[in-house]
């Protein structure tokens, strides 16, 4: 019966450990205290993706688009390939509006989803509370809608941000092929729902 | 002075925006467009595809090659930037993604049903269907415009207005499809070419 307390306890404590602790990250010290997402940041520039969306067995397509609109304010929206609009959002620092959304999709659980995703895709800014590495990879702790994320970097490149929830990685984003600051090719996977997005970038 | 004269040009030449069409012009170009699209056996034709959102800065162009086989096999093939089908053919969508193929029944849904039915008679532009649609007729430099907004709320939702132009033949050069907010798709075809033989298997998923 102790045994049974104590490895229940062992379970728990574990279980509870943070992000850091779990992955084994080395915390450092550093003077940076924000952190610049590079891959949506320019006014000038249309990003225009073809998007594939597994969801529950179902897969979608279409195309995913993203536009800097002003400092700390872009729209993000989705067409089918034939150019029919499912969804248009505008994301600033402090809030997500619904400039439109397929009546079928219009669903609290589902924005929420999106909103997290979305808001976390295209932030440029973040405040860091700590710096940790492990192997080749710094890791920039922050929070964005309240809950923990860590960039990870590379070679000095923006490679992942992994969203965390009690200590475990809830969704990753992976960019890669990154040429001029556009990453080519972004995935956004979640491991609490069965959720994937893949993006590719066309222009 | 040559200043002047530009600005004058730019102005004339906006000024030439389209007229409305009288009744009967109207009526002529109605039989004209019906009888070409009663004897559109085939239709082959290029397309280039310019999807409009006002927060971009430029438009989404895509480009690829249409099929269409009376009474009602559809091949939408995207060949740039990306390559992607979708073939309407027996109530169902046949898509093929980059090789990923799936099937999606329409027979089900009549929005589907509908928006089928749209797909067909927007590429011969027999849509002039009072009862669905208010129609607006325009002409501009020889060539017809022909506004067509659904009647059903529910389809209005997603299109305010088809906007086809038919030259002077009464073959559809361009559709224009506006959304509620004022973003649109533009489908300009090219090198069409009408009733050459096409085989079913052009349209095998």
């Amino acid at each position: 019966m102790r045994y049974l307390t104590l490895s229940f306890l062992a379970v728990f404590l574990f279980s509870c450990g943070s992000y850091p602790k779990k992955q084994q990250l080395k915390p450092i010290e550093s003077a940076l205290n924000v952190f610049s997402n590079p891959y949506f940041s320019n006014t000038s520039k249309d990003y225009i993706y073809k998007a594939n969306i597994s969801a529950y067995g179902k897969s979608f397509s279409g195309l995913f688009i993203v536009k800097k609109i002003e400092k700390n304010q872009h729209r993000v929206a989705f067409t089918t390939e034939m150019g029919n609009k499912i969804f248009d959002f505008t994301i600033t620092d402090n809030a997500f509006s619904v400039n439109y959304i397929l009546d079928d999709l219009n669903r609290k659980l589902l924005l929420n989803v999106l909103k997290q995703d979305f808001t976390t895709l295209v932030k440029e800014n973040v405040d860091i509370s700590g710096v940790f590495v492990k192997d080749n990879a710094s890791f920039f702790e922050t929070q964005i809608l309240d809950k923990p994320h860590y960039y990870v970097t590379k070679n000095n490149s923006l490679s992942q941000i992994v969203s965390v929830k009690n200590g475990k990685a809830k969704t990753v984003f992976s960019f890669s092929k990154i040429n001029d600051n556009i990453a080519n090719k972004i995935t956004i996977t979640h491991h609490n729902i069965t959720l994937k997005i893949n993006l590719k970038s066309i222009n | 002075m040559h200043k002047l004269l530009y600005i004058l040009c730019f102005v004339c030449f906006g000024m030439q925006a389209q007229t409305k069409m009288t009744t009967s012009e109207a009526q002529n170009l109605k039989t004209l467009v019906k009888s070409q699209a009663k004897t559109t056996k085939t239709i082959v034709s290029d397309f280039t595809q310019y999807k409009h959102l006002d927060f971009l800065s430029n438009d989404i162009i895509t480009k690829g090659m249409l099929h269409f086989k009376a009474p009602n096999l559809v091949k939408w093939a995207y060949n740039k930037p990306f390559q992607y089908t979708v073939i309407f053919k027996n109530e169902s969508l046949f898509i093929n993604d980059e090789g990923n193929k799936s099937q999606i029944d329409i027979g089900s849904s009549q929005m589907f049903k509908q928006l089928n039915k749209l797909i067909i008679k927007s590429v011969k532009g027999d849509m002039f269907d009072d009862n669905e649609f208010d129609i607006s007729y325009f002409k501009n430099d020889g060539k017809s415009n022909v506004h067509f907004s659904p009647k059903n709320p529910e389809f209005s939702e997603y299109i305010t207005s088809f906007q086809i132009t038919f030259n002077k033949k009464g073959d559809v050069e361009d559709v224009k499809m506006v959304e509620p907010s004022g973003d649109y798709t533009k489908i300009v075809f090219s090198n069409r070419t009408l009733n050459t033989p096409l085989n079913d298997a052009v349209f095998n998923p």
